[in-house]
């Protein structure tokens, strides 16, 4: 019996990569057979042609099946926009629904001197509610953190510096106050949720811009002399936080959108 | 000379009649391919070496792909379909390589 090769275990690779080529050949060549006799020759051209067909068979295959996922791709992203665009439509529905509401209420009012009186006050008192859109001159603050402060929280700006500066806007004699576009009503929450503060659940990005409707000459004025101006004014001097007051000639704020109709008799 | 008009020929069936094989054996093609091309690169080694027969070539290119396509098939049954295929493409893939350098310096240097 042959003594093993020392590495003997490594077999298998060794014969992959010493012996590509199968050893047969070398075996019927060495027996030296003569001749080729026609059956083998329809043998070999057989074989042949399968091979090629066999390439070409999966060629064609691969080809007509790539499409196929990009199909399918396409379909679901035509799905998502029909969805989109049967939510945008039903949301048109409600605010033309609103409208009809408000249009049969002013129709049912006319004529009657206390219901008139009542919607009148409705659209006065909406203005500071939130529920109406107003425009008008007024004020508009920009916050912002301090630059360079990514984890210390003394330096950045909290719910509750955004609490207290709103409620300085409305101390100073502001009419509506929006931050960051979401106008602040009754039922508004300033919140912070982890790392960022939210308005109305909707998380806000840096810088914040809050924005008053109300006086432009003295609005700002009367902010610095609230406690809420002197907060500020500490924050700012002190920490280094952004804080730029301006009043502006003309402000246009939305209305709440979160304002529904909760009780009715 | 018989083989390539014969490879030309088959690939030129296979593109214009497209014959569809049946579902079953679909998912074995692709290992079919690279046992298919295992055996005729060793042909072609072969046949520069001057030790071509093509009774060999047609034994080993049949019986290549039957076994590639029966391994991974018994695979598929106990469940390492996947890893089997990968296995005798490692194999195949390996021989393969060595056939083609073989053949380059057949070509190039001799």
């Amino acid at each position: 019996m042959t003594a093993r090769r020392p590495d003997a275990s490594m077999d298998l690779l060794r014969q992959i990569s010493e012996q590509p080529l199968d050893p047969d050949y070398r075996v019927v060549a060495a027996r030296g057979e003569a001749g080729r006799p026609a059956r083998r020759r329809w043998a070999l051209g057989l074989a042949a042609v399968l091979a090629g067909a066999l390439f070409a068979i999966a060629a064609v295959q691969n080809t007509q099946r790539a499409p196929l996922v990009a199909t399918e791709r396409v379909e679901l992203i035509a799905r998502i926009k029909t969805a989109e665009a049967g939510l945008q439509a039903q949301r048109a529905q409600v605010a033309a629904l609103d409208a009809d509401i408000t249009r049969l209420r002013t129709a049912a009012a006319s004529g009657d001197g206390a219901a008139e009186a009542r919607l009148a006050a409705i659209d006065r008192l909406g203005v500071t509610v939130g529920t109406v859109a107003v425009t008008g001159p007024g004020a508009v603050v920009i916050v912002d953190d301090a630059p360079g402060a990514d984890s210390d929280t003394h330096d950045r700006v909290l719910d509750l510096d955004l609490q207290i500066l709103v409620n300085g806007l409305w101390e100073a004699g502001a009419e509506a106050v929006a931050v960051n576009g979401h106008r602040i009503s009754t039922l508004t929450a300033i919140r912070g949720a982890g790392e960022a503060i939210t308005v109305d659940y909707t998380s806000l990005t840096r810088p914040y811009r809050v924005e008053a409707i109300g006086d432009s000459r003295t609005l700002p004025a009367t902010f610095t002399q609230t406690a809420a101006g002197a907060w500020w004014n500490d924050l700012a001097r002190n920490r280094g936080m952004t804080f730029s007051l301006t009043g502006v000639d003309s402000l246009t704020l939305g209305a709440d959108p979160g304002m529904v109709l909760r009780y009715a008799r | 000379m018989l083989p390539l008009i014969g490879l030309l020929l088959g690939i030129a069936v296979g593109l214009f009649l497209e014959p569809s094989l049946p579902v079953v054996l679909q998912p074995y093609l692709p290992i079919a391919i690279v046992a298919a091309m295992d055996a005729l690169f060793g042909a072609f080694r072969a046949y520069l070496e001057g030790i071509f027969s093509d009774r060999v070539f047609v034994i080993s290119f049949i019986s290549n792909v039957l076994i590639a396509a029966l391994i991974v098939w018994v695979g598929d049954q106990i469940g390492v379909g996947s890893q089997l295929s990968t296995a005798v493409v490692v194999v195949l893939g390996i021989r393969i390589f060595t056939n083609a350098a073989a053949i380059r310096r057949q070509l190039f240097h001799a």
